[in-house]
């Protein structure tokens, strides 16, 4: 499940691996009438008899059917360079475009093919399979426009196997299954009526069927009657099964698609990769090696193998579940310059995270939760989705969760501790349902637990759902899968994000929380989001989103109509500021804030109003500012650190404490908030937390190690723990022998 | 910064007052040669002229006298002038002591090698090492702190010679920072890691270093320059005293106590040197003897300096 949207481009959020395209039927292009015996012998799974009638077409002077031959054999190199050579000679031909574009699929080039089938259309517009070819490559992304195109191409031309195909298989991974029978079973229909082989339409309803509850079910049957080395039909399974999020079952496919295709690179390379979504690394790195043998041109493959070297680089460790013969619950994957200063935070966390989810929706965890933090975001994106660039955050399989590291972000700009919480939630919701709840679901609970586990955290409103809200865009709450899966608009994810959180508060707040574990189990039972809605809330779903939509407009208050206000006040507010007139400033600020109280991002009216009135000298006016927009979710490390300082000059030692714990989860890198917050502890006799704080300093390297070692020195005296203060004391003088306070401290703990 | 487009003479240009003493520690005296280069801007020529300010005041107090510290800045700060303050040095300086030298502005570096940037003709690389070659102090110190300085590591680098620099090498070639933390860490308790109340070259280093870190890393840029710091024992290379250290070193009533105090030092720094071969109990152990001999001077300091100032009231 995923956690943060708003980077990323729409569609690319499910890109998992592309099924493979077994069909060559003229909607793809048209192909040399010598390859026709050849393909219906690979078809057939004679891959002898057809590699030897392949070359044989390498003696025809024709280089398509070359370029085509060189493709069906492997060489997808030769089958370039004969697609350039058969251009020059054609090159106004817009199927030798299409099925070069084709080859670039083949190849994992998906930019590359669109422009191929760009060029195609630019050639002739009603150039059916170039529509049908970009139609393709906006489904591999997931993009909504996808299926006008492939309407498009069915108008213009309905005897077709193809488009039906594709539109089967687009409605497959909305879920759809009805539609998608539909399309799938016309698409059988014409594969049979034009003479092409029906393998994809076979693997496709293999597909749908295994969805609907079947796995091993006729179509399956079929595909492997037709031809028995057909691993494609596992392969597209396997697909389905990880677009749904179910990695125990696709890897149960895979190693089935590998069994009867030994040379199917592809389902080698989604077999280590999803290997590896379950933690088991070594058997995943033998799969890539041998996709990577076969197939040097997936990035995934690459890119994979290369994050599996870089492993030496993390410490692992483990958690035990209380007791002396506690079975491992937790392991904690982390980088190896920061595991010293991550693991206790990550480590509290996790634990608190499996102890609250566990009583509150009454599952038992059944293996270890595996956590991971990547301080090098490409990295964590190969890990997640095997190709770098992505913008998520943080990503669970099943019991695996992944995320950046605090490191690898800018301060401010990433929170892991609610980016942990929220993954740890879907590790509850995936595991408790078997996986089969629907992604809505798994992420409004996420987003709602990290709103009940701190004030603080969770998402902040921001004008794009208002805005959705007010124009009444929300999604209706049985079609809400589809805002994540196929999104309209590049925004639609962002929102239907909240949106579900949202949901989830208000069936906790209306109905209960209670309610909310019920549907979970109703998930769990395969009962679709209307029917469970229906069945628990005793309302219909119509119902429920009427009663939703005037929730949503009551909790968003005065924002719901205020943010032309909210802009106009917050510009004339800042344009004061930056004129130094900060009097001036009070007052659009105070009606920005009352037009968009929820408002926590940059420029904030509570920023602008701490900072109005310690100019002005009202110190106590400017806590209040900053408090309020900590407790809203402003997230700025210094803001919040000027806070915490205030609060400290205040004497308001305990809410300081509050306003640096905070920060941790937020930004932990910084060694003064670990100084400062120590010393609080001490000297309120927190010895055990001063002892992490100063820790946490040391881990994090200081210039001042000495004054780090004595502080810890100074903790260790506190707990009564003189042997490990006397030793730290010693370290202390070791860098700074004449250190007045620490050479008094080892007076004290002398042996 | 490739080059400056326009030199600016400096209007304040001069050979700053000297000052007269012994500096303590194990060189017999340690000369001091700070040279201001040219601005070219405004913000740069003020920068460079407060960092030389900063660390004149500091190492005329760690020098002790005047003699030892020479300023070239302005109009002053020519290839020729500089190439004479050298030619003094190499006729002063004996063996035993210790020479540092300050250059402060911008470099630049092309195909011939590194170039400090002054009034005239700039000075190379290669000039450098011959005029520090010239001078026999044993240990020396050369900070650059301009932009491309990491181009003269290796021409600069000798057996028993500390260079700092504020670049990684010669492409480095935007203006820096390094030169503003440099200075500061002169009169920054921040810096002084080991808590003994004087900033060694080490020191400054380090504090620099992380500084310009977090000027990048805060400024949310890539940074540009990378500062190296080449040879061995930077840490012997006292720049400046933080407060009253300066007046306790004068003062005859604690001489005995902080040559005590030194030799307990150079015995802690022997043992950490030979942490390898110890156990870790071993060490902690000898350790710990040391530092409660010192737990005592350190009392008696304190108490001499109490009665001191008893008596100044």
């Amino acid at each position: 499940m995923f956690r943060r949207w708003w980077w990323v481009a729409a569609g690319l959020v499910l890109a998992a691996g592309s099924p493979v395209l077994g069909q060559r039927g003229d909607g793809r292009g048209v192909r040399h009438a010598a390859l026709g015996p050849c393909d219906a012998l690979h078809d057939r799974g004679k891959a002898i008899e057809a590699a030897a009638c392949y070359r044989g077409v390498l003696e025809v002077a024709d280089p398509a059917a070359q370029a085509e031959a060189y493709w069906m054999l492997g060489d997808l190199k030769a089958a370039n360079d004969w697609f350039r050579e058969a251009i020059k000679l054609e090159p106004e031909d817009p199927d030798l475009r299409v099925r070069w574009g084709y080859l670039y699929i083949d190849s994992h080039q998906q930019v590359e093919a669109g422009d191929l089938f760009q060029e195609a259309l630019a050639l002739d517009e009603n150039h059916v399979p170039a529509h049908l070819g970009m139609a393709t490559v906006l489904a591999s992304r997931f993009e909504g426009k996808a299926a006008e195109l492939a309407q498009e191409a069915l108008k213009r031309k309905p005897d077709q196997a193809e488009g039906y195909l594709l539109l089967g298989r687009m409605a497959l991974e909305e879920g759809d299954l009805a539609a998608a029978r539909e399309q799938l079973e016309q698409g059988l229909e014409q594969a049979l009526n034009l003479g092409l082989a029906p393998l994809e339409a076979y693997a496709l309803l293999a597909s749908l069927e295994m969805l609907e509850g079947e796995r091993d079910n006729r179509w399956v049957d079929k595909a492997l009657a037709y031809n028995p080395r057909y691993g494609e039909v596992y392969a597209e399974q396997a697909h389905f099964y990880v677009i749904t999020r179910r990695y125990r079952e696709a890897t149960e496919r895979l190693r089935k698609a590998v069994a009867v295709a030994p040379s199917l690179w592809q389902a080698h390379a989604e077999l280590g990769v999803n290997l590896m979504r379950e933690g088991i690394d070594d058997e995943g790195r033998r799969h890539l090696e041998i996709a990577y043998e076969g197939d040097p041109y997936s990035a995934k493959t690459v890119n994979t193998l290369r994050l599996l070297d870089t492993y030496d680089q993390f410490d692992t460790f483990e958690d035990r579940g209380p007791g002396a013969d506690a079975a491992v619950r937790a392991v904690f994957r982390l980088d190896k310059d920061e595991s010293q200063l991550l693991l206790p935070y990550v480590r509290e966390l996790t634990n608190r995270a499996i102890d609250e989810f566990t009583r509150k929706y009454g599952f038992e965890l059944k293996s270890p939760v595996r956590v991971e933090f990547y301080p090098n975001h490409d990295d964590f994106a190969v890990r997640t989705m095997a190709m770098p660039g992505i913008g998520l955050l943080g990503v669970t399989f099943g019991y695996v969760v992944a995320m950046d590291s605090p490191s690898g972000r800018e301060p401010g700009g990433f929170h892991w501790g609610t980016t942990l919480w929220h993954e740890l939630a879907h590790v509850f919701t995936l595991e408790s349902t078997d996986h089969l709840v629907p992604r809505w679901y798994s992420e409004g609970i996420s987003m709602y637990e990290e709103w009940m586990a701190d004030v603080r955290w969770g998402e902040s409103v921001g004008p794009e759902y208002v805005e959705a809200v007010r124009k009444r865009e929300l999604l209706p709450i049985v079609k809400l899968d589809r805002g994540f899966i196929r999104p309209k608009h590049a925004g639609q994810v962002a929102i239907s994000y909240m949106q579900a959180g949202f949901v989830c508060k208000f069936i906790a707040q209306r109905w209960g929380e209670g309610k909310l574990v019920e549907l979970l189990r109703g998930f769990a039972a395969k009962v679709p989001t209307g029917a469970n809605i229906e069945a628990v809330l005793d309302i219909s779903p119509e119902d429920f989103d009427e009663q939703f939509d005037d929730y949503m407009r009551d909790a968003l208050g005065p924002a719901l109509d205020g943010l032309p206000r909210w802009r106009r006040h917050l510009k004339a507010a800042l344009e004061s500021a930056r004129e130094g007139d900060w009097d001036g400033a009070v007052e659009p600020a105070e009606a920005a804030k009352a037009a968009y109280p929820q408002h926590v991002g940059s420029g904030s009216a509570y920023v602008l109003l701490a900072n109005a009135h310690d100019k002005a000298g009202n110190r106590e006016a400017a806590v209040a500012e900053l408090q309020e927009y900590e407790r809203r979710g402003g997230r700025q490390p210094e803001t919040l650190k000027k806070l915490a300082g205030w609060l400290e000059e205040a004497g308001r030692d305990a809410e300081a404490v509050y306003t640096y714990n905070g920060l941790i989860y937020n930004w932990p890198q910084d060694e003064e908030l670990h100084a400062r917050l120590g010393d609080l502890h001490l000297e309120a006799g927190r010895a055990d937390l001063a002892r992490r704080e100063f820790e946490a300093v040391l881990a994090l390297d200081p210039l001042d190690r000495a004054t780090a070692e004595y502080n810890l020195a100074r903790a260790y005296v506190k707990i009564g723990d003189l042997a490990s203060a006397r030793l730290h004391v010693l370290q202390a003088l070791e860098r700074a022998p004449t250190f007045g306070p620490a050479l008094q401290l080892l007076l004290q703990v002398k042996r | 910064m490739t080059r400056l487009a326009t030199r600016r003479v400096l209007l304040v240009a001069c050979v700053l007052p000297l000052w007269v003493g012994l500096s303590r520690g194990a060189p017999a005296a340690t000369h001091f040669l700070l040279v201001e280069g040219l601005g070219g801007e405004r913000r740069y020529a003020e920068s460079f002229r407060e960092q030389i300010s900063g660390m004149l005041a500091a190492v005329r107090r760690t020098a002790g006298d005047e003699a030892l510290v020479t300023v070239l800045a302005g109009t002053d700060a020519t290839a020729g002038r500089i190439e004479s303050a050298f030619g003094a040095l190499a006729g002063r300086v004996s063996p035993g002591d210790a020479l540092a030298v300050f250059l402060i502005g911008h470099g630049s570096h092309d195909g011939g090698g590194y170039k400090f940037n002054i009034p005239g003709p700039d000075v190379t690389g290669a000039q450098l090492k011959l005029w520090l070659d010239a001078v026999p102090a044993a240990r020396q110190l050369v900070v650059s702190t301009t932009s491309s300085s990491g181009g003269a590591l290796d021409t600069l680098k000798g057996a028993q010679r500390v260079v700092i620099t504020a670049t990684k090498n010669g492409r480095e070639k935007n203006a820096t920072v390094f030169g503003e933390y440099f200075a500061e860490a002169f009169a920054a308790t921040e810096a002084d890691t080991n808590k003994n109340d004087s900033i060694s070259a080490l020191e400054a280093f380090q504090y620099a270093e992380s500084k310009v870190k977090a000027h990048y890393a805060d400024h949310q840029r890539l940074a540009t320059e990378h500062p190296q710091l080449q040879g061995e024992r930077a840490e012997s290379f006292m720049l400046a005293r933080l407060g009253d250290a300066a007046a306790l070193a004068e003062d005859p009533s604690t001489r005995e106590l902080l040559d005590r105090r030194e030799g307990l030092e150079l015995k802690i720094a022997d043992l950490t040197a030979r942490k390898d071969e110890l156990s870790q109990s071993e060490f902690l152990k000898e350790l710990e003897a040391l530092l409660l001999e010192m737990a005592e001077i350190q009392r008696q300091i304190a108490g001499e300096q109490a009665g001191s100032g008893e008596e100044r009231q």
